[in-house]
C-alpha cells in the first residue's frame, strides 16, 4: 500500500511520492533565478537579418537586422 | 534534514544540510502548474515566392573580330559665306608740275598728295570641302544590351488564431503566464535557394520538438555569409487567443554576373504543415 504521509529527519513525503523533499520542484523565482521560461514572442525579423531576444531580455542580432523589435526578459524560474 | 511546515493556507518544505536548507515546494510561490491543453492540427506555414527585377545595366558592343569591320566614312562639309571688313592705308605722293611762261620760261614745283586710309567690306562666298573618315562599324547582330537581376527585398508577416485560451466552469478565460509547445511537422514544399537548384535548409526536424516563443524555420546567405533571408514562426499568447505569426524578411540580393537572372527564385516558396499540443501554464492560481 502507498505511504500516504511520511515524515522522516531526512524526508517529508505525502500522497505517495506526488510531494517530496527529494524532489527538485521548479517555481518563480526573479531573485537568483536558475532559469527563466520564455513566455512570448522571442524573435524577429527584418532587413534579411534576425533578431533573438534571449531569456534576459538581451537582443542578440546576427548584424544584418535592422528592425526595432523588442521583447521582455522571461519569468525567472528556480529548481 | 528536511522540513516541513503546514500554515493556514501555506505550505512549505525545505531539504538539506541544517543550516542550509533549501526551499522545493512553497505554495507561497509561484508554483508552475498546467491549466489546460489544446491540440491544434493541421496548421498550415507558407512562405512566398521570391521576385527579381531586371536592370539595364550596358550596352556590349562585342569584342569579336568577325563582327567588327571598317570602313571609309565620307564627309562633306560646308562653309558658308561671310562678310567682313577691311581697310587699307594708301600713301601720300609728290607730284612734279611744269609750267610754261613766256616772260620766265619753264618754272617746276613739286605738289604733295597726302595719303589716306581706305575702308572696304569685302565678300567671302561659301564653298565645300570634302573628306573621309577611317571608322569601326559594328555589325548589328552582335550588340546587344546588358542586364543585372536582383532579388527584391521583400518584408511580410501572417499572424492566425489557433486556438482559444482555456475557459474556467463559469467560461472566463484562465489567464496564462507561459505556454510550452511541442510540435510535429514537416515541410510539405520545399523551397528552393533562388540560387541554386536546391531546396532551403530546414531547421524542422522529424521528431516532436517542443519549444517557446519563436523558431527559426529557414535561411540563406550571401557569399560572405551574411544573412539575406529569414523565415521564423512564432506561437504566443494575445489577449484570449492562441495566435502563431509567420514571417519573412528578404533583403536584396545582387547576382554576381551580368545577364544571369536567378533561375529559382520563383521556386522558393516553401509550405509547413504543424500539429501542436500546446501547455498552458500559470504560476499562482
Amino acid at each position: 500500500m502507498a505511504t500516504t504521509l511520511s515524515i522522516t529527519p531526512t524526508r517529508f513525503i505525502a500522497s505517495s511520492g506526488k510531494l517530496d523533499s527529494q524532489t527538485r520542484y521548479i517555481r518563480r523565482k526573479e531573485i537568483l533565478p536558475d532559469l527563466k521560461f520564455v513566455t512570448g514572442k522571442n524573435m524577429d525579423v527584418s532587413g534579411g537579418g534576425l533578431r533573438y531576444v534571449d531569456p534576459n531580455g538581451t537582443n542578440r542580432d546576427d548584424g544584418v537586422y535592422n528592425g526595432s523589435f523588442s521583447a521582455g526578459a522571461g519569468v525567472g524560474i528556480k529548481v | 534534514m528536511s522540513g516541513f511546515f503546514a500554515d493556514s493556507g501555506r505550505i512549505r518544505i525545505t531539504d538539506g544540510a541544517s543550516g542550509s536548507e533549501e526551499v522545493v515546494f512553497d505554495t507561497e510561490e509561484g508554483m508552475p502548474h498546467i491549466v489546460g491543453t489544446a491540440n491544434i492540427n493541421n496548421v498550415g506555414v507558407d512562405f512566398t515566392n521570391l521576385t527579381q527585377t531586371q536592370s539595364y545595366a550596358f550596352t556590349d558592343y562585342c569584342s569579336s573580330n568577325t563582327c567588327i569591320g571598317f570602313e571609309w566614312n565620307f564627309v562633306t562639309n560646308y562653309t558658308p559665306p561671310n562678310w567682313f571688313y577691311d581697310s587699307r592705308y594708301v600713301f601720300g605722293t609728290w607730284n612734279y608740275e611744269r609750267t610754261y611762261s613766256y616772260f620766265q620760261g619753264w618754272t617746276y614745283q613739286r605738289v604733295f598728295t597726302s595719303g589716306f586710309t581706305e575702308y572696304f567690306r569685302v565678300y567671302e562666298p561659301g564653298f565645300y570641302t570634302y573628306d573621309r573618315e577611317y571608322v569601326t562599324v559594328f555589325d548589328a547582330c552582335c550588340v546587344s544590351d546588358v542586364f543585372s537581376y536582383s532579388i527584391n527585398a521583400n518584408e511580410s508577416s501572417n499572424t492566425v488564431d489557433i486556438a482559444t485560451l482555456p475557459t474556467d466552469e463559469d467560461g472566463n478565460t484562465v489567464p496564462v503566464d507561459f505556454i510550452v509547445v511541442q510540435a510535429t511537422g514537416s515541410r510539405t514544399r520545399n523551397g528552393k535557394d533562388p540560387r541554386f537548384n536546391q531546396a532551403l535548409p530546414s531547421t524542422v526536424p522529424t521528431k516532436t520538438f517542443s519549444f517557446q516563443g519563436s523558431v527559426l524555420l529557414e535561411s540563406s546567405g550571401k557569399a560572405n555569409g551574411s544573412s539575406f533571408m529569414r523565415r521564423i514562426m512564432s506561437v504566443f499568447v494575445s489577449g484570449n487567443k492562441l495566435k502563431l505569426t509567420s514571417q519573412q524578411s528578404v533583403a536584396s540580393l545582387a547576382r554576381g554576373a551580368y545577364d544571369s537572372a536567378f533561375p529559382h527564385a520563383a521556386e522558393a516558396r516553401s509550405t509547413y504543415n504543424f500539429n501542436f499540443k500546446v501547455f498552458f501554464g500559470r504560476f499562482k492560481s
